[in-house]
């Protein structure tokens, strides 16, 4: 009678467990999928396209490592890349540099009405279509009829030829993407911004630190986890940058905004070669992979946790 | 207590588990259709879809046109699926798509810049069908120029039958030319004159007005430049073959002698000294604030501009009248007159037809369906008002551009019938890739130096090296 109590106890328990092992996966087991199907599938299938000739109608050959080296020749992929460093480079330091700079200054001088406003405003612009607001932004620059050549002749300023020419296509996208995507590392920060203790700050007051003393040694440093996650996700969505380029200037004059995601797509849906796009992306990925892995390394020089 | 209570969790628990898996077969079981997309137009029935460049209004405008068709052919149903696209470019790209998915529409309408893509790939001949159907097609190209049905043979075939067409002429604003004290262009005029009025109507009109606004893309960009200066940015030849097209519905025409089985753009020419010359024209023009340096992209912003008069000149099809008139332009605010005269005056043109597509389920119904498209009958009930030029002929006549203007609507079509050698947008099958390496070149070679120039003529010459060698 005990060991038929004790059995069951053992049974019911071991069920429990069993119950308990399944259970969490089964509730993963949608998001597993989910990331199965339409996450890995396509990275797998992605990298193996990459050493075939596909260009959707005929069937796919296999041609080795011939893709990369076609990509790696092609003047237009080179310079591509080193667009996209450049502007990621640019857009990112302006972007990390004005979240932080707004968030200390909504954080520290406004009203808690005016912080909510704030943070509603910088973020507005980040739910909006890219390619709309692109599509906008077309018609504010554009040289003969634009609304900002028509406010700079107001102060004298000539007409700027702001999408035709290399310098002022490159500028009008940075300031277009930078201006969408500020407000998430601005969040970021008011979020890093408010979790540090305000003891601190006293502290540093009390040995005599003012203004930008304080955030030189309190606020920076305290708030170098957040940079990373700032800076990590910045760099990231920055080196995958399409829409505005696209959109503003289809990556003119001549290669001037040309970035590598518009080459992708461009060899992958206006010129058909699959094989080929899918090599430019497992170059990209890489790229991703090994500059994220170098900030991590390097965070640990520079990032500092309470 | 506990005990009760814990099979009332365990209850609750399975009855959630339960409803959640129920809400998903319930969820998956409702949009079946969507997920396996048997709701595209003309799947899971024997309907022909046919796939078009537009909106769902778009498609909605051909029903009257589906419903004369079931009149005389009740035994076929048709089903018009609207595909939204920024361009030709971008509606050719998600065609592919479809196929690829394997749900590919049954007949394509299809423009020049596809056209040899989609032969070349896609498309299935007429051939075969225009002979055996050659009484009741006599009629159609009697009414329509060889020019256009030319640019739809490729390699002595023929794959779309042209239903509209557009050539780039130029638009001009009446009373920005009457401002400079100049009468109407000369139908012989030439690119010295061309810019001596653009001159004019700057002296005129200094201040918030554009002479010459165009936009940097294949039709209406620089090729028809190039095509005046008896060239183009790629070698232009023709492929033999197509006498049995031309001697059937040709054979008394003019330019007979003309017609070939196809054009064929086989090489790049960016590095013809032509070329630098119709681009050092352009240049002169950015340079001397007559013309914008051209944007990339289209120009749907430009009807607008020119309709509030502040745009003197532009190339443009037929396709502009509507817009102009809906943008509020009166019929004399405006006029068109031919591309001007350089070594030729050779235009540009595009034209758009269907092709059936080798995948069609029913190729003999296709074609029932491309021969009704193009009979006058159902060409007048899609082109009520003038926004495209129909490729009929008789169809381009006062009553279309009665109260729209403009006032010399004839150039349209004469465009044509006077300039016989007027040729098609150069689009051989790997026609994306060629345009963006035209594109991407066009705004730095006529905005900078000299030197700038050449560097780009160079780049444009390359880039059009490696696309020409790719696989279309």
């Amino acid at each position: 009678m005990s060991t038929r109590r004790r059995n069951g106890a053992a049974t019911s328990e071991t069920g429990g467990r069993q119950r308990q092992r399944w259970l969490p996966w089964a509730f993963l087991a949608p998001t597993i999928l989910g990331m199965g199907l339409f996450t890995l599938v396509p990275i797998v299938a992605s990298v193996v396209l990459a050493f075939f000739r596909w260009d959707i109608i005929s069937a796919p050959s296999f041609v080795g490592f011939d893709n990369f080296a076609e990509v790696v020749q092609d003047p237009t992929v080179r310079v591509s890349f080193l667009n996209t460093i450049l502007f990621v480079v640019v857009a990112v330091a302006l972007q990390l540099g004005l979240a932080l700079a707004l968030a200390i200054m909504v954080q520290e001088k406004l009203p808690a009405w005016l912080r909510v406003f704030f943070r509603s405003a910088f973020f507005f612009p980040l739910i909006l279509s890219a390619a709309s607001v692109s599509i906008f932004m077309r018609y504010l620059f554009n040289e003969q009829f634009g609304v900002v050549n028509w406010l700079l002749s107001f102060v004298g300023v000539p007409a700027v030829p702001w999408l035709t020419t290399p310098a002022g296509s490159a500028a009008v996208v940075i300031l277009v993407y930078v201006w969408q995507n500020f407000g998430f590392s601005f969040l970021l920060f008011i979020g890093g911004l408010a979790s540090i203790p305000t003891e601190t700050y006293e502290a540093a007051s009390i040995d005599g630190a003012t203004g930008w003393r304080k955030h030189l040694h309190v606020t920076l440093p305290l708030l170098s986890p957040t940079t990373l996650v700032a800076s990590v996700m910045a760099i990231i969505n920055a080196l995958q940058v399409f829409d505005q380029p696209y959109v503003l200037t289809r990556g003119g004059p001549g290669d001037a905004t040309r970035t590598a995601v518009m080459v992708i797509f461009e060899s992958a849906f206006q010129r058909l070669e699959f094989g080929q796009a899918s090599a430019i992306g497992v170059i990209l990925t890489l790229i991703i992979m090994a500059i994220t892995a170098a900030q991590f390394r390097l965070s640990k020089r520079f990032v500092f946790y309470q | 207590m506990a005990e009760s209570n814990g099979k009332l969790r365990e209850i609750s628990r399975r009855t959630a588990l339960g409803a959640l898996g129920a809400g998903i077969v319930g969820a998956t079981v409702a949009s079946w259709p969507r997920l396996t997309g048997m709701d595209i137009p003309g799947r899971g029935d024997n309907s022909l879809s046919i796939a078009i460049l537009g909106t769902a209004a778009d498609a909605a405008a051909r029903q009257r046109v589906i419903d004369a068709f079931a009149k005389v052919h009740p035994d076929i149903k048709v089903k018009v699926q609207a595909i939204q696209a920024a361009d030709w470019k971008d509606f050719f790209t998600k065609i592919l798509t479809m196929v690829a998915a394997g749900t590919p529409p049954d007949v394509v309408y299809v423009a020049t810049e596809g056209a040899q893509l989609f032969a070349e790939k896609l498309a299935h001949p007429l051939d075969e069908y225009l002979r055996r159907d050659a009484a009741d097609m006599k009629e159609y190209f009697a009414d329509v120029h060889p020019s256009l049905v030319e640019a739809f043979m490729y390699k002595g075939s023929l794959f779309q039958l042209p239903i509209d067409w557009n050539a780039a002429n130029i638009y001009y604003n009446t009373s920005a030319l009457q401002q400079a004290g100049l009468e109407r262009p000369a139908d012989n005029w030439t690119q010295v004159d061309f810019r001596n009025t653009l001159a004019a109507m700057r002296k005129a009109k200094p201040q918030d007005f554009t002479p010459y606004y165009w936009t940097n893309r294949l039709f209406g960009g620089v090729v028809p430049w190039l095509y005046a200066n008896d060239t183009s940015f790629l070698k232009e030849s023709k492929s033999t073959g197509g006498e049995w097209l031309w001697d059937s519905f040709y054979a008394q025409d003019p330019s007979r002698a003309l017609r070939s089985g196809g054009y064929q753009w086989l090489e790049p020419n960016a590095d013809d000294p032509r070329v630098y010359e119709s681009f050092d024209y352009l240049r002169g023009l950015v340079k001397d604030g007559l013309g914008v340096r051209p944007e990339e992209g289209g120009g749907n912003s430009l009807v607008g501009l020119f309709a509030s008069n502040r745009i003197g000149m532009t190339p443009a099809g037929g396709y502009w009248v509507e817009g102009l008139h809906e943008a509020g332009m009166k019929e004399d605010g405006f006029d068109v007159q031919f591309f001007p005269r350089w070594r030729t005056q050779r235009h540009q043109f595009g034209t758009a037809g269907y092709a059936i597509m080798k995948t069609a389920k029913d190729k003999d119904a296709a074609w029932e369906w491309l021969k009704f498209a193009s009979s006058l009958e159902a060409m007048r009930l899609v082109f009520p008002t003038p926004n495209t030029t129909p490729a009929r002929r008789s169809m381009v006549n006062e009553q279309l551009y009665a109260g729209r203007g403009p006032k010399h609507w004839k150039v349209f079509y004469d465009t044509l019938d006077k300039f016989p050698t007027t040729g098609p947008i150069p689009a051989p099958p790997q026609q994306a890739a060629v345009e963006t390496a035209l594109m991407k070149n066009v705004s730095l070679a006529v905005s900078g130096d000299e030197n700038q120039l050449k560097q780009a003529l160079a780049s444009m010459q390359r880039d059009l090296e490696i696309a020409l060698r790719r696989q279309a």
